[in-house]
C-alpha cells in the first residue's frame, strides 16, 4: 500500500522539557481510514496539525506523496489536503453558502469571482453532506450536528485527496455522531479519499475505521519509554488490533467492559460504580 | 437572508450606491447658511468683471469641503472593515489600533512645540498627526506579533495600553498648554472639516482611492480570514501576505484621514455593521458599498455641522455620533431576526 502521508520518527513538544509525540512512524495509506485515539493531552491534535503543515516537528519528518510536506507551498498543500477543525467561532454571520463557497477561495479570478465550475463543486459538496436545505441559512442558527457537516462540505469543496479530521464528532448527540461517520465512509469509498479522523469514539472507530494510531502518554511530562508497564507510547496498525481491550485499558487506565456482538466488537469503559454492580467477573476492572 | 454575491448584484448596488452618493454630494453643495444658484455659479469666476459670489462659495468653500468629507468618511468605513475582519472583533473600527491617540499626540506635540512653519500654506499639525498614527500603528503592530503571533489578542491589548498611555500623555499637554493652543487642537480633537486648498485635496485624495481600490482586490481572502486564520491557511490563502497588505494599507489611509480631518467617530464602526446588516458579511461587497456609504454619511453629517448652528459650526464628529447612534440601534433592532436566527 502506498502512503498518502508518511511520518518518520516525528518528535515533537510545545516545551523542550515536556515532548508531547516522540519517535512516531506512521503510514497512512492512500484511500485508507485512519482513526487516532487518546487521552486528552496526548497530543492527538498535534498530530493532526503536523499533517496539516501548520506545525513542524522538531525532529523526523513528514512526507506528502513521497515529498517533504513542508517543502509545499500553503496552496499546493491546500490542493492535496483539507482540514476539518474542532473549533468554531461565530464571526460576522456568513450563510453555509458563502461558507462552504470560502473554500474555492484560492481558484477565484483576479476579480475575487468564483468560476461556474467552483460553483458546481460547491453544490456537489452541500448535497453530499445533506446540507443544501440550509445553504442560505446562517451558520450561528445551525445545531452542532448540521455545523459540522458544513465544515466537512466546506473540506469537500476544496477537493482534496487527503481529509484530516479533528473530532468531527464531538458535542453530537449519537444519531449525529453515527451520520458524520456514515458520511466520512462513503466519501473515502466514493472518491477513494485518505480519511484521518480524531476521536473518542473507540467504538465507532471500530466499526468505521480500517486502521489506527493509539496514543498512551504513560506520563504526565511526556512519554517514558524507560516505564516498564508502558510497552510503547503509542500503536498503530488495523483498528481491530490496536483498539483490543487491554490496549485501551493502558492507554486510558481505565477499567473497560468489552463484548462481540457478531463479528463487532464493543468497548463500554467502566467507573468505580461499575464493580459494585456486580457487572463483571472479578479482576477484569484495573485499580 | 441575503442571496450569493455574483458580479452583476455587486456591479449593479455599487454603481446605485455610487449614483446615491453623486446626489448626496450635489444636494450638500446646495446646502448653506449662504442660498447659492448652480446655474450663476456655472458662469465661471467672473461676470462682466464681477467677482461670481456663488462661484466663489461653490468651488472655492463648500466643494472642497464636501469631497474632503467624501474622502474621509470612505477611508475610516473602508478601514472600519478591515479592522473587524483582521481582529475578528465586532467592536473594532479604525482607531483601535493606537491611530487615534498616536495622531493626537502627534498633534498635541507641534501646537505645544510651538512649530510655526507652514507646509503648502497650511500649518504643519497634519504632517505630526499622519507621523504620529503611523508610527503609533507600527508599535502596536510590532508588540503584537511579539506577544503572540497566532492571536489577535495581543494585538488587541497592545493597541488598548498604547492608547490609553498616549491619551495620557495628550492629557499631560493640554494641561500644561497655553490657553490659545488648547482651542486649536480640542476642536481638531473633536473630529472637525475645514476647507481645503485643492492641491492638499488632491494628494490626500489620490493616497485615499488608491488604498481604497487596492482594498478590494483583498476582499475574497479576507471572507476566509474573518472566520480564522488557520481554517484561511489550510484552505490555501496567503494568510500573512495579506493580513499584512490589510493591516498596512488600512493604517495609511486612516492616517491621512485623520490628518485631515481630526479625531471623527463612529464612523468606521457603525457604517461597516449597518452594511453588514443590510446586505451581508462578504467582504467583496462589504468594502465597495461601506466606503461609498461612509462617504455619503460623513457628508451628510458634515452639511448638518455646517447648517444647525449657522453660522457657527458644529464639530463634525459630535454629529456622527448624534444621528449616527440612534439610527444605527434603529437598523439593528430592525434586522436582527434576519441576521441572527430565524429562518
Amino acid at each position: 500500500m502506498t502512503a498518502a502521508i508518511q511520518l518518520n520518527q516525528v518528535c515533537f513538544g510545545y516545551s523542550s522539557q515536556r515532548p508531547i509525540l516522540a519517535g512516531i512512524d506512521l503510514n497512512v495509506g492512500v484511500g485508507s481510514f485512519l482513526a487516532v485515539a487518546g487521552p486528552n493531552g496526548a497530543g492527538k491534535s498535534t498530530l493532526i496539525q503536523l499533517m496539516a503543515g501548520i506545525l513542524r516537528p522538531q525532529s523526523g519528518s513528514v512526507l506528502l506523496d513521497g515529498r517533504n510536506l513542508y517543502s509545499y507551498g500553503v496552496r499546493d498543500l491546500a490542493r492535496k489536503i483539507a482540514v476539518v477543525r474542532q473549533e468554531f467561532l461565530p464571526a460576522f454571520g456568513f450563510s453555509v453558502y458563502e461558507t462552504v463557497l470560502m473554500a474555492r477561495t484560492p481558484n477565484y479570478s483576479q476579480w475575487g469571482f468564483e468560476s461556474r465550475e467552483d460553483r458546481e463543486m460547491v453544490a456537489q459538496a452541500l448535497k453530499r453532506t445533506d446540507t443544501a436545505k440550509f445553504a442560505s441559512r446562517s451558520l450561528d442558527s445551525l445545531s452542532a450536528g448540521e455545523r459540522q457537516r458544513v465544515f466537512i462540505a466546506r473540506a469537500l469543496a476544496q477537493d482534496t485527496p487527503i481529509l484530516l479530521l479533528d473530532e468531527p464528532t464531538s458535542f453530537l448527540d449519537i444519531r449525529q455522531q453515527t451520520a458524520i461517520y456514515d458520511l466520512l465512509k462513503s466519501i473515502q469509498q466514493e472518491s477513494g479519499s485518505t480519511i484521518v479522523a480524531v476521536t473518542h469514539d473507540i467504538n465507532l472507530a471500530l466499526q468505521y475505521c480500517d486502521e489506527a494510531l493509539l496514543l498512551c502518554p504513560c506520563r504526565r511530562e511526556g512519554p517514558d519509554l524507560t516505564n516498564p508497564t508502558c510497552s510503547a507510547h503509542y500503536r498503530t496498525g488495523p483498528t481491530h488490533e490496536v483498539f483490543a481491550p487491554e490496549e485501551i485499558r493502558r492507554a486510558f487506565r481505565v477499567g473497560i467492559f468489552s463484548g462481540t456482538l457478531g463479528s463487532e466488537r464493543f468497548i463500554l469503559p467502566l467507573g468505580k460504580r461499575a464493580k459494585d454492580a456486580n457487572l463483571l467477573p472479578p479482576g477484569d476492572v484495573e485499580k | 437572508m441575503h442571496p450569493p454575491l455574483t458580479p452583476r448584484i455587486l456591479l449593479l448596488r455599487t454603481s446605485l450606491a455610487a449614483a446615491l452618493l453623486a446626489a448626496v454630494l450635489l444636494s450638500s453643495a446646495m446646502v448653506g447658511p449662504q442660498p447659492v444658484r448652480l446655474k450663476t455659479a456655472l458662469h465661471g469666476p467672473q461676470i462682466h468683471g464681477v467677482p461670481n459670489p456663488h462661484y466663489e462659495i461653490l468651488v472655492r468653500v463648500r466643494v472642497p469641503r464636501i469631497l474632503l468629507a467624501a474622502m474621509v468618511g470612505a477611508a475610516l468605513a473602508a478601514s472600519g472593515v478591515i479592522f473587524q475582519a483582521l481582529l475578528r472583533n465586532p467592536l473594532a473600527d479604525p482607531y483601535i489600533l493606537g491611530v487615534s491617540s498616536g495622531a493626537g499626540l502627534g498633534a498635541m506635540l507641534a501646537v505645544i512645540g510651538g512649530v510655526s512653519w507652514t507646509l503648502w500654506g497650511r500649518s504643519p499639525i497634519a504632517l505630526f498627526a499622519f507621523i504620529g498614527a503611523l508610527g503609533t500603528v507600527w508599535l502596536v503592530w510590532g508588540i503584537g506579533r511579539v506577544t503572540g503571533k497566532y492571536q489577535v489578542t495581543g494585538l488587541l491589548l497592545a493597541g488598548v495600553v498604547v492608547n490609553a498611555f498616549f491619551s495620557a500623555m495628550i492629557m499631560f499637554l493640554i494641561s500644561i498648554a497655553k490657553s490659545q493652543q488648547l482651542y486649536a487642537t480640542l476642536f481638531w480633537l473633536m473630529g472637525n472639516l475645514t476647507e481645503e486648498n485643492w492641491f492638499v485635496l488632491w494628494v490626500g485624495s489620490g493616497c485615499i482611492l488608491t488604498g481604497i481600490v487596492a482594498l478590494f482586490f483583498l476582499g475574497a481572502p479576507l471572507n476566509i480570514i474573518s472566520v480564522g486564520r488557520q481554517d484561511a491557511r489550510n484552505i490555501g490563502v496567503p494568510v500573512e501576505r495579506v493580513e499584512l497588505s490589510a493591516f498596512a494599507i488600512s493604517a495609511f489611509i486612516t492616517a491621512v484621514a485623520v490628518s485631515l480631518s481630526g479625531l471623527i467617530g463612529f464612523v468606521g464602526l457603525i457604517v461597516p455593521h449597518a452594511v453588514r446588516l443590510v446586505f451581508g458579511p462578504d467582504h467583496r461587497q462589504l468594502l465597495p458599498l461601506s466606503s461609498l456609504g461612509g462617504a455619503m454619511f460623513l457628508v451628510a453629517a458634515d452639511t448638518v455641522a455646517r447648517i444647525v448652528v449657522a453660522p457657527a459650526q458644529l464639530p463634525v464628529g459630535v454629529v456622527t455620533a448624534m444621528i449616527g447612534g440612534p439610527f444605527f440601534l434603529l437598523l439593528l433592532v430592525a434586522h436582527s431576526k434576519k441576521v441572527y436566527g430565524g429562518t
